[in-house]
């Protein structure tokens, strides 16, 4: 009997699907048009950056502790990526959606199903070109750092390629929900709406539960914008990018179920469910797997390294509670300096807020608000400061252990410099845009090769 | 043109048979029991006016629309609809594939993916007189184009049966001519050809056999003379037969 079956799946050859999907964004306007956005966007926020960076760098020429507070990961790094996050988060659908919607909307989707690649092998081609695209659109932010480079800035390596790996892993992340949204809506408009509906939904979580304790804090961390703030504190979480990467996979996948038109939509739920399950369970695995890696060259995420291989020794339980509410801004200060580190240093640490609303409003009555009860082991000690200083020798002392001596050359001497970029605005606004529109232009000519192969065979 | 295994192929013996296949939107059957058979190398017509089903039922063949009831069946093995886009390839109407692409690239395309060899993508595209606009974006092409377009990524693939939708709309009649040739030479070669006509004087002149549709039903089915003798036409156009029938 003859098989019915001329190419299976395993036979197509990737090479060409990959290829149309990268000639199909690169075809479309909305990415050239989301480049020449970019580019004074980040142009603005860079030359921003380094003059505020350069005015911090004066003042510090005579203060080596202040200098020592300059680290261009927060001064230069963070804000200019800060204006391509945003225009990731507002453009970069528009740019996803249309690797899809185009052929949906012109019907030819209905050939690409047919041929002889899975559903998933599609999407997974799809998302390869939302990652080419993600590259196209940074030209201008690393553009950027090779300009702070030129000028005689310092780039710690580390955690500009943990910055760079965050903002990847947040585009991809966007560019995921923006396939699956073209998957599921019947047109590009309606997929716009979804996905800006998430993307700028979520941006408006992050803002408006921001530093509000119970459900609105839990609520506050699947913001999208949550997934960038580790990176940009120069952690690289295993947790996080475990979660991100299983989410992006997950809507993939989902992408996947969707995708084939001639599937009824009951089965299509059916199949979603394990899909959605796995999602849950990926936002979920950060706030499980608690390792992770100070990345910053100043070690702000740590404690001294002495003090670090000391707390890593200490194997009983810490239960830490803290007699504050979140919303306080002493909470934040204890959070950042002291819990945080204290979390990562230490195997088994927890920490429990147990400050009311109405503590905070009677504290001038109420003396125990504001205590921190640190209990190690069968030893239990109280103190309400928010500083390592006078933390961690109230551990050692529960622990009965020896503080470790300081150690010489461990501080961070910061990198000051006095600098302006007003000038490479020029490059910003006029050459980076004239160059992308230069290869715009080069991208739309014919294939004059193909032409001439197949004008040539027939002849 | 790409030959097919001209072997395997055999005139008498049934390739593909649709048995009972129904589509439902609502209340409204668009599809009603529709069953039907061809051959290796045949080109069967699903003939009818404009809403008589029959892009429904092309696509519920093929399985981009589910169908509510119904079997395709591959040499007598069923074949279902997830695994129908091996043995048939449909060219739906009113589609510009890739609008912004150069014609010459939506051809390479495919030709990659089905591992065509450049003297074999020439052929075709000199079949299907695409030669003149390569070099143009697929939007800016006429409809007559964008036809002979869909036409050559279908005589691309392998597969054993097209399953083409109104693949003459928008030929003036001696374009119209020339297409049928190409689809007449590739049948000629083995390949089976399901095509969904609304003018039945193309039909009439592209078409071994027929399947007259009409509110969802088939009301007959067979070859010109088959179908002249069911109706007592004896000289009866393909359009008077259609009217007897319906």
């Amino acid at each position: 009997m003859r098989s019915p079956e001329p190419y299976r799946a395993r036979e197509a050859p990737l090479a060409p699907l990959l290829a149309k999907e990268l000639a199909e964004i690169v075809c479309g306007r909305a990415l050239w048009t989301m480049l020449l956005l970019v580019c004074p966007l980040i142009g603005y926020s860079f030359v921003q950056a380094v003059s505020l960076y350069g005015e911090a760098s004066a003042s510090a020429q005579q203060s080596p502790v202040l200098a020592a507070s300059l680290s261009p990961l927060d001064g230069v790094l963070v804000p200019t990526f800060g204006a391509f996050y945003v225009a990731v988060t507002l453009l970069f659908p528009f740019v996803a959606i249309r690797v899809l919607g185009q052929e949906k909307e012109s019907g030819a989707l209905r050939l690409l199903v047919q041929l002889p690649h899975r559903s998933s092998t599609l999407i997974l081609a799809k998302l390869a070109a939302v990652l080419a695209a993600w590259i196209l659109v940074s030209i201008p932010a690393v553009s950027a750092l090779a300009i702070w480079v030129m000028m005689g800035g310092h780039l710690a390596a580390s955690e500009t390629v943990n910055l760079l790996f965050g903002h990847l892993l947040y585009g991809l992340l966007v560019g995921a929900i923006a396939l699956f949204a073209a998957t599921i809506a019947d047109s590009s408009a309606t997929a716009a709406i979804v996905a800006l509906a998430v993307t700028i939904g979520s941006w408006v979580l992050d803002f408006t539960l921001a530093g509000h304790s119970g459900l609105a804090a839990v609520v506050a961390q699947l913001s999208l914008t949550q997934a960038l703030r580790p990176f940009e504190q120069g952690l690289l979480s295993a947790g996080l990018v475990l979660g991100v990467t299983s989410t992006i996979a997950g809507l993939s996948a989902l992408a996947s179920v969707w995708l084939p038109p001639g599937v009824p939509t009951q089965i299509k739920c059916t199949r979603s469910v394990p899909c959605a399950l796995a999602i849950l369970l990926a936002l979920c695995l950060p706030t499980q797997i608690r390792q992770s890696v100070d990345v910053t060259e100043d070690r702000r995420n740590s404690f001294p390294a002495a003090d670090q291989r000391l707390l890593a020794t200490l194997r009983l339980p810490l239960i830490i509670k803290v007699n504050l509410v979140p919303e306080d801004p002493r909470y934040a200060d204890l959070q950042r300096n002291v819990l945080a580190k204290l979390d990562r240093a230490m195997p088994n640490v927890s920490i429990v807020v147990v400050g009311s609303h109405r503590d905070a409003a009677s504290q001038a009555v109420n003396d125990a608000y504001g205590e921190i009860e640190y209990s190690y082991g069968a030893r239990s000690d109280i103190n309400r400061s928010t500083s390592p200083r006078e933390v961690l020798p109230l551990l050692y002392g529960l622990a009965g252990v020896q503080p470790p001596p300081p150690a010489p050359g461990d501080e961070y001497l910061g990198y000051p410099l006095v600098a302006t970029a007003d000038a490479t605005l020029f490059w910003f606004v006029g050459g980076l845009p004239l160059l992308i529109a230069g290869a715009w232009w080069w991208s739309r000519r014919p294939p004059a090769k193909s032409l001439l192969t197949y004008r040539g065979a027939q002849s | 043109m790409i030959p097919t295994d001209a072997a395997a192929h055999d005139k008498s013996r049934e390739l593909l048979r649709v048995e009972e296949l129904t589509k439902r939107y609502g209340p409204e059957t668009a599809v009603a029991h529709v069953s039907f058979s061809v051959a290796a190398g045949e080109i069967l017509g699903i003939v009818g006016p404009n809403g008589a089903g029959k892009t429904t039922l092309l696509e519920a063949l093929v399985g981009l629309i589910a169908a509510e009831q119904g079997a395709a069946f591959w040499c007598g093995e069923e074949l279902p609809p997830p695994r129908r886009k091996e043995a048939l390839f449909y060219l739906p109407d009113g589609i510009w594939p890739y609008q912004d692409r150069f014609a010459i690239d939506v051809m390479t395309f495919f030709a990659r993916v089905y591992k065509r060899t450049d003297a074999q993508t020439a052929a075709t595209i000199n079949a299907v007189g695409l030669t003149p606009v390569l070099g143009k974006r697929v939007h800016s092409l006429s409809k007559g184009y964008n036809r002979r377009l869909l036409l050559g990524l279908g005589l691309l693939t392998p597969h054993d049966v097209l399953v083409m939708d109104e693949p003459f709309d928008g030929f003036d009649i001696r374009q119209t001519r020339a297409i049928i040739d190409v689809i007449r030479r590739e049948a000629a070669r083995g390949r089976t050809f399901i095509l969904a006509i609304h003018q039945l004087a193309d039909a009439e002149r592209a078409c071994d056999r027929f399947l007259l549709l009409a509110g969802g039903k088939v009301r007959g089915i067979g070859t010109l003379g088959e179908l002249r003798a069911k109706t007592a036409l004896a000289s009866g156009s393909l359009e008077e037969i259609f009217l007897a029938l319906t």
